[in-house]
């Protein structure tokens, strides 16, 4: 049981998420976050503030999305823990606009 | 507004949660095109904070669910086969009002026996939505003891009915205790006031059997043998008081009975508590040492701190510490149990408890196999059963013997409900009820000072009916004359509560509608600190460590009996907090414990609200299939790997589990939520069928942690 964070996030690394986390979950390094799914419990707050909604609950990935379910478990664990919000990458205005946001 | 309409055509409702869960959140319901698309913490609210839970993130799930009881039915099958066909209301209400009609002719009303708890904890809906009904029909009183009763007798008989702590002030505590709490998983929305205090320094404590979610956060973690707990805050106080780590002044001001306290606690040294508690006695010197030098202290205790045969004993041993190191002089520091306290709730008016007639027997909800299957002695043998906001098939203890009383050809069952449950397959008649989107209702919370009002977002679905609605319609089908059970849900919501009272202050529901939700009228979480000069709610104005209110006998109160206080257990109580060793020990049942090495608990489950949501994909898929947690020396001894089917077993009853090998559970002890659905386990049995029905030794509370049994690899 847990959101994970799927690859809308690269290229762009919007932190809006970690300043609602309750449980500090957010794990990541220069690219882009991932959640710590032993931490997660899946309260949703994260789901709406992600401009480029990059934060989805397992339970509605789609087929070709379950593979994040593993990156982020594997990813989380060798990362340290993003608290604080920051800039967003260089390319992320492109980024958002070419997801349709 | 109470509404905004985007341009997209959707508009927003100002709605609240209406679990049983202390959070009561405020819910941004979003309706469009008459229909419920989605739902939303608010994030204006300051204990909401912008989200809801894994539980009701999707609450229109539940809503449009295609599973969900739309229009009344009548039993087709045999009962608890589910087979069903559908009937008008005017059927179903007549056929209840004969049956009904015919029972109290031939028996009296008390052969009737209604059972209800918190589907929902609406003011309009909730826990007395049925009380005046049922009094007036005369029908046998149902003691709701399913939670903090037994916690709510022990505080009230140390404290009072305070509020006690602000959940928002432990921001400000130097030293959290969090004491058989499962926060992250049922209380969630408190837990940002609790990280905030620790990454400001505060030591975080929990003292819990299983490594939670919460445990794995603190900065300690004590495991304790289930049951126990009481040796270790006796031990405490041994310490606290031979160590000379007493605020005295303000126990000399404050407190009562301090003296025979003190001479009281010598038994209890760290070396017996460590001996029964699995506790090392250094640590239980370094907790005490440490909760009365870190000021302001607080300590928030659960719902399952009282199951136990010692529970009741441990609330007031616990209750009494903060006064016993001046923890209440500041915002931060005291005890938090339950809020509800705060709410000036209108309970006489809701409960009725004023039309029970003289005489009328009480039936605790935990004995309901029992009395259903002849087993209490009841001078009226109950003949009928009428069941809303609860699925005790589910819940309550001694699951086999209940499925053999809902059974019987002869008891006439009406269930009110949203979904087939384990519980509804059982009915004879069987009536749909409404989802808290499709009705209006006032919230109390038992978490937080604030009270919060649900607008009805859409009309109801189908033929389903507000559980007020529902007691309407059975008023007139039993021919009631008083105009009191014809009020609509506005004047419900006006007469529930006593809005003269200083803590509504500046409360109308005019502005309720505007906002949502409202404060009540309390200093604010940075200046509050209730206790700083005593005055606490009790006989004597003082915290009682030796309670005068002993002397009247056990009893459980009033708001969890209808309003009714005939015949209360009134059972010896001690006045100073006193160990009691668990019934299910080897201590007073070698035979058994030999038979039934292991300890089972049985807590909440994540993603399921008691029994709500186990029967919904995304909730069900979070929280797997039903499992026992048992540590790994317990495991290789009995040959379990993981992911293992096993039989968990004791005397009472049986069911199956897939293992989770983990010393998140201790050794000698499994772990295994309560909450999934007969109908979806392995065997078609749960862990309430091995929960007790023996009662804790305050408030009737349960002893579903006093509880042993025997694993085996099937």
């Amino acid at each position: 049981m847990t959101h994970v964070v799927t690859d809308n996030c690269e290229q762009c690394r919007y932190t809006e998420c970690v300043t609602v986390c309750p449980v500090a979950c957010f794990r990541g390094d220069g690219e882009r976050l991932f959640i710590d799914p032993d931490l997660c419990v899946d309260c949703g707050a994260c789901v709406p503030m992600c401009p480029v909604h990059a934060i989805v609950d397992s339970f509605d990935l789609e087929d070709d999305q379950q593979i994040w379910i593993g990156v982020n478990e594997r990813r989380a664990k060798e990362l340290p823990t993003v608290r604080d919000r920051s800039a967003p990458l260089p390319t992320a205005p492109d980024r958002r606009a070419a997801l349709g946001y | 507004m109470n509404t905004q309409t985007s341009a997209e055509g959707e508009t927003t409702i100002l709605g609240a949660c209406p679990h049983d869960c202390p959070d009561t959140c405020s819910m941004l319901v979003k309706v469009k095109d008459g229909k419920v698309r989605a739902v939303q913490g608010n994030p204006s609210h300051p204990f909401t904070q912008g989200r809801l839970c894994a539980k009701t993130n999707h609450y229109q799930e539940r809503v449009y669910h295609a599973e969900r009881l739309l229009y009344p039915m009548r039993r087709t099958g045999a009962k608890g086969s589910g087979q069903f066909e559908r009937i008008t209301w005017d059927e179903a209400l007549n056929e209840i009002a004969a049956r009904w009609r015919e029972t109290i002719a031939e028996a009296g009303p008390r052969a009737i026996l209604p059972y209800s708890y918190l589907g929902t904890q609406g003011l309009v809906n909730g826990l007395t939505v049925g009380d005046p009904f049922f009094n007036k029909l005369g029908a046998t009183v149902s003691e709701r003891t399913f939670c903090d009763s037994g916690a709510s007798t022990a505080y009230i008989m140390t404290v009072g009915p305070t509020p006690g702590m602000d959940p928002e002030s432990f921001q400000h505590s130097k030293l959290i205790i969090l004491w058989a709490c499962n926060m992250l998983s049922t209380n969630a929305h408190m837990w940002p006031f609790v990280e905030k205090a620790q990454r400001n320094g505060a030591k975080l404590i929990v003292i819990d059997p299983v490594r939670t979610r919460g445990a794995q956060q603190a900065d300690q973690h004590i495991r304790i043998k289930p049951g126990t707990d009481t040796a270790l805050a006796l031990a405490m106080m041994n310490v606290l008081v031979n160590e000379d780590l007493i605020d005295h002044d303000y126990v000399a001001q404050y407190t009562t009975g301090f003296e025979e306290l003190k001479a009281h606690v010598q038994p209890y040294t760290p070396e017996f508590a460590a001996e029964v508690t699995g506790v090392d006695a250094e640590v239980i010197r370094t907790l005490a040492r440490e909760y009365a030098s870190a000021q302001p202290a607080a300590i928030r205790i659960g719902v399952g701190i009282e199951r136990s045969a010692g529970g009741g004993q441990l609330v007031r041993a616990v209750t009494s510490l903060p006064a016993l190191v001046g923890a209440w002089r500041k915002p931060g520091g005291g005890i938090l149990q339950l809020p509800l306290w705060a709410f000036p709730v209108n309970w006489d008016g809701l409960h009725r408890a004023d039309f029970i007639p003289e005489g009328t027997p009480v039936v605790n909800q935990w004995h309901l196999g029992r009395a259903l299957t002849h087993d209490l002695g009841l001078e009226t043998p109950i003949r009928s059963l009428c069941v809303y906001n609860s699925n005790p098939l589910v819940v309550a203890p001694d699951q086999t013997r209940l499925i053999e009383g809902l059974s019987r050809e002869d008891l006439f069952t009406v269930v009110s409900e949203h979904f087939m449950t384990d519980t509804a397959r059982y009915a004879d008649i069987l009536l749909p009820a409404t989802t808290q989107v499709e009705q209006a209702d006032l919230m109390f919370s038992w978490g937080h000072f604030y009270l919060t009002l649900n607008q009805q977002a859409v009309p109801p679905i189908g033929e389903a009916v507000t559980n007020s609605e529902l007691f309407r319609r059975l008023a007139r089908a039993m021919d009631f004359e008083d105009p009191f059970f014809y009020r609509d849900d506005e004047e419900i919501m006006q007469a529930s509560m006593l809005w003269d009272h200083p803590a509504m202050q500046g409360i109308t529901m005019e502005g309720l509608r505007a906002t949502g939700y409202a404060r009540l009228n309390m200093p604010s979480a940075d200046t509050y600190a209730p206790h700083a000069q005593g005055g606490f709610p009790t006989p004597s104005g003082k915290v009682e460590l030796k309670a005068s209110m002993a002397a009247g006998g056990n009893f459980v109160l009033p708001v969890f009996r209808q309003g009714y206080n005939g015949f209360q257990d009134g059972g010896p109580v001690d006045a100073l907090p006193t160990f009691h060793v668990r019934h299910e020990s080897a201590a007073k049942d070698p035979a058994l414990a030999a038979r039934f090495p292991l300890s089972m608990m049985s807590p909440k489950s994540h993603a399921f609200i008691n029994s709500n949501y186990g029967n919904m994909r995304r909730q069900v898929a979070h929280q797997g299939e039903q499992y026992v947690l048992i540590n790994p020396v317990d495991a290789s001894a009995r040959g379990i790997q993981q992911d293992a089917i096993v039989t968990v077993q004791n005397g009472r009853g049986t069911f199956k589990a897939l293992a989770r090998v983990t010393d998140d559970a201790m050794a000698g002890v499994v772990v295994t939520p309560l909450g999934y659905w007969v109908d979806r386990s392995i065997a078609g049995a749960t862990p309430a069928a091995l929960n007790p029905t023996a009662f804790a030794d305050l408030g009737r509370a349960p002893t579903f942690s006093d509880n042993l049994v025997e694993v085996t690899l099937d």
